[in-house]
């Protein structure tokens, strides 16, 4: 039967989680409990971690976690091949976030592949793509100067809560053409879903976002305006009008995939330069190079991973990997192959351009990267140019809370 | 609008108008042109449009115009040669109007 994007159905999944669930074909010494995400030793400082998978793991081996044993992928090569061969590596049920098989849907695009999934993204690109984000560059340039403008005279700050959060979020909902009054509510909204790790609250809070998402649908149907939200919902696949099902899911994607990413990014690399007071003064220097050096810091400050599941059997790198197999690419251990960038831990501004992993790659790379890129361009920029020297408040201790975005929680800031 | 030609690495052509303003890689995705896979989406960071530029237009268009452009050509899956883009970077304009573009036989 031919599959129908305006009436889905639940894939069937095999979830295999713990150790009583490690299947036959995997070779016993290929079987890891590494402790991403979760363990004490990832949580003491995932930046060192990511790097260190390349001399403490194999380059592919079978993660057995509670969340799902998955096959792990820390070479940059072999992300590039899986996130690269949808016909081997599927994003079918690799978006881990709870849906009602009663009443299911497709993220969207995310789970749709070529040459369906061109279609979306052709409704969206116009609003992403790296000429029309530069549209949003004055108003991302002023939002940044008021944050600053609230702190700035008090010579410390709550860096996520004062900068980091609102930066995006305030960002990403004036896109959306949503109204700003909802940024704590979208950020308790995201942290609830992305950091609890607690299915019954995941599932809640998806319902809270369900009903909200629903009735922004509802009221764009009714009056149409210029953001990305609208746009979706009076959009045309080939020449019928989008499903509410479609509606829905591409909304819905969007906001997971909008809110958390860029703020755990920011939260990274502002930890980084507060101790790295000599990079602050670099970046100062060199304004010309600052596309560089935004790529640089992405490249060891990714936050996230791409998950597959693999369509057909495949051997990758000697290791057989059989259909139904979950296939995990850790993208900030990828971003440190020394194959790929010699010294892989030094942050340098003036590395040969190299293919990141940041954003994955392939038909479902990252499509807010430009957003994202020019975010980070000005947030460092416009901070810079005011306060170019500050460091962590003393006796800060940071820390990484359990998530599938990584970054420190806690960024108390003075200068 | 301008017209532009691609040539698949096979010899097939297919032509396209595109907008003044848009890029010899968003007229190919626009307009189902098989080839170019564009997958970073424009922002100089995949080298999933390469593109052979024809050698009649090697003049107007046949040069990169940045260090990064130059730089991810080095990642290309196909061989480079003297005229190779990434198609992305080609702004489409009146002056290019007949472009002929050619595709290589593959992008990654």
């Amino acid at each position: 039967m031919k599959f129908d994007p305006t009436n889905p159905t639940p894939p069937k999944v095999t979830r295999r989680i713990g150790m009583d669930q490690v299947p036959d074909h995997v070779p016993h010494d290929l079987i890891r409990q590494s402790g991403i995400i979760y363990g004490p030793e990832f949580l003491a400082d995932p930046y060192k971690f990511f790097p260190a998978m390349h001399d403490r793991f194999p380059p592919i081996f079978y993660d057995v976690t509670p969340f799902g044993n998955a096959w792990v992928l820390t070479k940059h090569e072999d992300a590039l091949f899986a996130l690269r061969h949808a016909e081997y590596f599927s994003t079918e049920d690799a978006t881990p976030f709870p849906r009602n098989p009663e009443d299911y849907f497709n993220f969207i695009p995310i789970e749709f592949d070529p040459p369906d999934h061109r279609k979306y993204r052709n409704i969206v690109d116009p609003y992403i793509s790296p000429k029309a984000v530069l549209g949003w560059e004055d108003r991302i340039r002023n939002l940044a100067n008021e944050l600053i403008d609230d702190f700035i005279d008090q010579g410390e700050c709550d860096f996520p809560e004062q900068f980091g959060r609102p930066l995006p979020v305030l960002v990403f909902l004036d896109l959306m053409g949503l109204p700003r009054d909802m940024c704590d509510t979208f950020v308790e909204w995201s942290v609830d879903l992305l950091h609890s790790n607690d299915r019954e609250v995941m599932a809640a809070t998806m319902a809270k976002i369900t009903e909200y998402l629903q009735g922004q649908i509802a009221e764009k149907e009714a009056n149409p305006d210029d953001g990305l939200v609208s746009k979706i919902v009076h959009a045309k696949i080939d020449d019928r009008p989008i499903s509410a099902k479609e509606k829905f899911g591409f909304v819905i994607f969007l906001f997971i995939a909008g809110l958390d990413t860029v703020f755990a990014t920011l939260n990274n690399i502002w930890n980084y330069l507060a101790e790295n007071p000599d990079k602050c003064q670099e970046i100062i220097d060199d304004p010309d190079n600052i596309n560089a050096q935004v790529e640089e810091l992405l490249r060891v400050f990714s936050v996230t991973f791409s998950g597959r599941t693999v369509k057909q059997d495949i051997e990758l790198r000697g290791v057989q990997m059989k259909k139904g197999d979950k296939v995990t690419s850790i993208l900030p251990a990828c971003n440190y192959d020394p194959d790929v960038f010699p010294d892989p831990t030094k942050v340098d501004f003036h590395r040969p351009k190299k293919i990141i992993l940041a954003f994955t790659v392939g038909v479902h790379s990252c499509m807010g990267a430009h957003l994202a890129r020019l975010e980070v361009k000005i947030a460092l920029q416009e901070w810079l140019k005011r306060i170019p020297r500050f460091k962590a408040k003393p006796g800060t201790q940071v820390e990484y809370k359990m998530g599938g975005v990584i970054g420190p929680h806690e960024l108390p800031l003075v200068w | 609008m301008p017209k532009v030609t691609y040539v698949s690495h096979t010899g097939e052509s297919q032509s396209a108008d595109i907008e003044n303003g848009d890029s010899v890689m968003r007229g190919a995705l626009d307009n189902g042109v098989e080839g170019i896979v564009a997958e970073c989406g424009g922002g100089l960071a995949c080298a999933t449009c390469h593109c052979y530029v024809d050698d009649a237009w090697a003049d107007q268009a046949g040069t990169p115009t940045s260090q990064d452009e130059r730089d991810m050509l080095e990642m290309t899956a196909s061989d480079t040669r003297p005229t190779s883009r990434l198609s992305c970077q080609i702004e489409l304009t009146d002056d290019l109007d007949g472009l002929v573009v050619h595709l290589p036989e593959a992008q990654y």
